[in-house]
């Protein structure tokens, strides 16, 4: 695998509770985290972008639905002045534009491109050349390009995928004076 | 010869003199003076003063009143008679000199130079210097900044987007070559097409013709001119050039060059407020507050969507379900002297499609939304 991915890898720590190879995010290739609402994608991409701003890299974020929560975000480590986030409007054609600007800038450790809630015709309409592209342009370059999703998108181009399962709420206390947890 | 004026127009008097004027400050102004000129100088309205020295002719203007000729070698016995408080203040010096009873520029004019030295420094013999007339200094003149500029009245004007862009290039490189001459660099550039002024501002100081060129070519892109430039003008503010330490094992970033061209673009796709870095506030306001722990990951539906709830059930536009679980409420309200107040109970609900959201009540309107889901 060492041989297969020279760039190296990134580690992600709050995922422990993950299988082994969510851990760990290739760089110079696709990853994809996909699942439900709730499931934990969220999670898994803040732990990437704070594993990734933490240790001085830039990282942008492609946000196509305006959903990104800069306060749970700082909360878990991710350092907000060394991230670029995009705000498409819930456009996606430009949002996969805008991935595609970022990426060729270089120099990111990570570029997040976050299609979740996105509606299945507009993500329909993301040709499949799209993600050739994307995975040509990353080559032989130390940026991650994670793509979060309802479902898995760049499909063969990818080079990890992690599915989400669904998870179920953690509330303590006596009802009515319940209070949420966690989110499984 | 210096001559100085103190005054409240001393500056235009002076200028009327040499163009070479140090502004002391707003009320004096020092400058080279001719033979020829001094007559002149007698006729001013304002107190002025004649010596060898500058700071002579600063110390006579400032303290005596009208025309004050002082000449070569007789600026102690002039100025003797001025108080000590007329040189600039140095609180720990003047003390001492009260202690040792001088009161006058005279008194500390006759005090022996080598123990004067040794005892009070460098900056007592600088002021017993003072008080004798004998410093001198060569005039600080002020300099009016530069402007880099470039304009032009257009006899036909340029419809076409390549000709306009070939005129701000030849700019571009007239006044980088400017700015390099005087080892300076452009921290923002000004664009006025008609009498339309246009700001970009470079995040980082440059003199690169061509990274400037594309910054005004996709502001160009995103608002194209009106109608026909028949006026052009091109300002660069200078600034000192950038200077950077790389290290070996320091984290690859993107270029700053290639980054902003980079922005420029997306913010022609995506709208000039839609591409920046998240900033939190001082604040109670939800999702703009700095978080005090770990939260969990959450992500908002902007706008909110707005929900009919009744105790079982909950209905938007893009979901509905069954509440299983509903912890809340949590009442919070700010920043009621201002327009944009909110006043809210917040509720977290677990619905029957498994997902987790954020509920709230808008007390004023007294409406339901869902503000987002933890996720």
């Amino acid at each position: 695998m060492a041989a297969a991915f020279p760039l190296g890898w990134r580690h992600v720590e709050p995922l422990d509770t993950l299988p082994a190879a969510g851990r760990d995010f290739p760089r110079g290739r696709i990853s994809e985290i996909t699942g439900t609402r709730s499931s934990g994608r969220t999670s898994v991409l803040h732990a990437l972008l704070a594993a990734s701003t933490g240790q001085g890299e830039y990282a942008a974020l492609v946000d196509t639905k305006d959903a990104f929560d800069a306060c749970s975000a700082a909360s878990v480590g991710v350092e907000l002045s060394r991230l670029v986030w995009v705000r498409c409007g819930g456009n996606a054609e430009h949002a996969l534009r805008a991935a595609d600007l970022l990426i060729q800038a270089g120099g990111f450790g990570v570029v997040a491109l976050d299609l979740a809630e996105v509606a299945p015709a507009a993500l329909n309409r993301i040709p499949p050349t799209a993600w050739f592209r994307f995975r040509r342009a990353l080559e032989s370059t130390p940026t991650i390009l994670t793509v979060v999703a309802d479902h898995p998108l760049a499909k063969s181009c990818s080079c990890l995928t992690i599915k989400m399962p669904p998870r179920r709420a953690v509330f303590t206390g006596q009802t009515p004076f319940l209070l949420l947890r966690d989110a499984g | 010869m210096y001559a100085c004026i103190h005054g409240p127009d001393a500056s235009r008097l002076a200028d009327s003199f040499s163009p070479f004027v140090e502004m002391v400050d707003e009320k004096t102004a020092v400058f080279s003076i001719t033979r020829r000129q001094i007559k002149q100088a007698e006729c001013l309205p304002h107190p002025v003063a004649v010596a060898a020295t500058a700071e002579a002719a600063i110390l006579a203007a400032r303290n005596l009143p009208g025309y004050t000729f002082i000449p070569p070698g007789q600026e102690a016995r002039v100025l003797g008679a001025l108080s000590i408080d007329a040189l600039p203040p140095d609180p720990e010096l003047f003390e001492t000199f009260h202690l040792w009873g001088i009161r006058s520029l005279e008194d500390l004019a006759r005090l022996p130079q080598d123990d004067l030295a040794a005892r009070l420094g460098d900056r007592g013999l600088w002021l017993q210097r003072l008080a004798r007339g004998a410093f001198e200094r060569p005039l600080r003149p002020r300099i009016p900044p530069t402007i880099y500029e470039e304009s032009a009245d257009l006899d036909h004007p340029i419809k076409l987007r390549e000709p306009l862009l070939f005129l701000i290039a030849r700019f571009l490189h007239d006044l980088t070559a400017r700015l390099k001459s005087q080892s300076l660099a452009a921290t923002a550039l000004y664009l006025t097409l008609n009498g339309n002024q246009r700001t970009h501002s470079v995040p980082f100081p440059t003199r690169d013709v061509k990274l400037l060129l594309k910054l005004v070519e996709h502001s160009l892109d995103r608002q194209p001119p009106e109608a026909p430039i028949a006026k052009i003008r091109l300002e660069l503010i200078p600034t000192e050039p950038r200077r950077v330490q790389h290290g070996l094992f320091t984290p690859a970033a993107p270029e700053p060059e290639k980054l902003e061209l980079t922005l420029g673009k997306i913010r022609g796709l995506v709208g000039e407020k839609n591409v920046g870095y998240p900033e939190l506030f001082d604040t109670h306001r939800p999702g703009l507050a700095r978080p005090a722990g770990p939260l969990l990951p959450f992500r908002y539906f902007r706008p909110p969507l707005e929900a009919r709830v009744t105790a079982e059930r909950l209905w938007t536009r893009m979901f509905q379900g069954k509440i299983l679980q509903i912890a809340g409420p949590w009442r919070s309200s700010g920043d009621w002297w201002h327009p944009d107040t909110w006043n809210r109970d917040e509720y977290d609900l677990a619905l029957s499609d498994g997902a987790l959201y954020r509920l709230y009540l808008d007390r004023a309107p007294k409406k339901w939304f869902v503000e987002g889901v933890y996720d």
